[in-house]
């Protein structure tokens, strides 16, 4: 019983991997070959032939004089060398995790200066000016008693209470580094210099704590 | 069942051996090389044509396949990649070559190199047979030579042909088919 052309043809082509590897070809490709064969005297005559043709091949000897294996394999042996090269992704594996490491470190550091320019520190006009005095209550007694800390447009300076030249404006230019301690005890001084406070006697002084107690300065600073 | 159990357990010894030299293992490619420098060998051979030729594109073969063999994936067999390594190697060759030496591949193609085996097989026939090749289309006498010559595999000639498993047994088919045609038209005068 004739089958589907189309199909046939499509079988027929496996003939001579059928042939030559029938483990290759899959069960259904096997068995239509073989469903093939059983009914077509020719294809069966094409099958012999094709074995015969393929044995041939097979017999074939090699093409040209063999080399001398040994001496080939020394030949490569020493063109490639002894050290086991890379794969280029191996070298390169470490570029994403550093990478990664290094924005975390970047956006760490842009946190912590964002937060410390939020934080409201002490107010300034003008250049540098000298805002508030803090001794530093922290750390063992001694150290701690002879500290002055001095916030300076949020960054801390510190110097020693009994240097007389604390209140010197140099001396305020040159130190200036970041302060994590909390000051213990807080005066207030205004005014854009501080000489001035030098020059008062006391009679000055009597005669601001006078007006200091007088109605009308009361009225102006409620 | 037992098949597939034992199939299952198989372990490639090229895979094995590659795994080894990616890990650092020298000698694992010294083995590779003798596993399969003859297959090479007599594939480059048929592209080059000479024998000290052959050798040359055989040892760059290997040489490439060395420094390419630790970031080798294993999507295709060893034996097909290094196989794919000496035909790029072989058709490099011949670009560089093919204007110095035109007639001598030829030539030397046909020859047999053992007179007792080419008496066995008697001499006449075999050449008939190798010039019957040569007239083939180049992917059927591509897909030819890997399966009849180098013994590989219908899913290792497609790797190596660029085409499905199933065109590379249509390809062969027809290139038997050919060469019956052929021989026969010559057993025919």
């Amino acid at each position: 019983m004739p089958g589907d052309p189309k199909r046939d043809r499509g079988d027929t082509e496996l003939l001579a991997a059928y042939v030559d590897g029938v483990s290759e070809l899959s069960l259904d490709e096997r068995r239509r070959v073989d469903d093939l064969l059983a009914r077509d005297p020719a294809l069966r005559a094409d099958e012999a032939a094709t074995r015969a043709l393929i044995h041939d091949l097979r017999e074939l000897p090699p093409e040209g004089q063999a080399p001398d294996w040994a001496a080939l394999e020394r030949s490569i042996h020493e063109a490639v060398g002894d050290t086991v090269p890379r794969p280029w992704y191996r070298a390169w594996r470490w570029i994403v995790p550093g990478m990664a490491l290094a924005t975390a470190a970047a956006i760490i550091i842009v946190l912590g200066v964002a937060n410390r320019a939020a934080t409201p520190g002490p107010s300034t006009s003008g250049s540098a000016q000298l805002t508030e005095i803090a001794v530093t209550a922290e750390g063992d007694g001694d150290r701690a008693d002879d500290t002055l800390a001095l916030w300076l447009d949020g960054a801390i300076v510190e110097g020693e209470l009994d240097d007389d030249a604390l209140l010197d404006d140099g001396w305020l230019d040159d130190e200036v580094a970041p302060y994590d301690g909390e000051p213990a005890a807080i005066s207030l001084l205004g005014g854009d210099a501080l000489e001035w406070v030098e020059t008062l006697d006391g009679e000055d002084l009597e005669r601001a704590e006078q007006w200091l107690d007088s109605p009308r300065s009361r009225r102006g600073r409620s | 069942m037992l098949d597939s159990a034992t199939s299952a357990v198989t372990v490639d010894p090229d895979a094995e051996l590659a795994e080894r030299f990616r890990s650092g293992e020298r000698a694992a490619f010294d083995q590779i090389v003798r596993r399969h420098q003859q297959g090479v060998w007599h594939l480059v051979r048929r592209y080059v044509g000479r024998e000290a030729d052959a050798s040359d594109v055989t040892q760059q073969t290997f040489v490439r396949a060395f420094r390419g063999l630790a970031g080798f994936r294993g999507a295709a067999s060893v034996r097909s990649w290094l196989y794919r390594i000496a035909i790029n190697c072989a058709l490099s060759w011949l670009r560089d070559h093919r204007r110095e030496e035109p007639t001598e591949l030829a030539d030397d193609a046909l020859t047999v190199a053992s007179p007792v085996l080419a008496q066995l097989m008697g001499g006449q026939e075999g050449a008939r047979l190798r010039a019957a090749i040569v007239k083939l289309p180049p992917k059927q006498k591509l897909v030819l030579e890997l399966r009849v010559f180098d013994d590989l595999s219908f899913k290792e000639v497609a790797e190596l042909a660029d085409c499905s498993e199933n065109t590379a047994k249509v390809n062969f088919h027809y290139a038997v088919k050919r060469l019956r045609e052929i021989l026969g038209d010559r057993d025919a005068r």
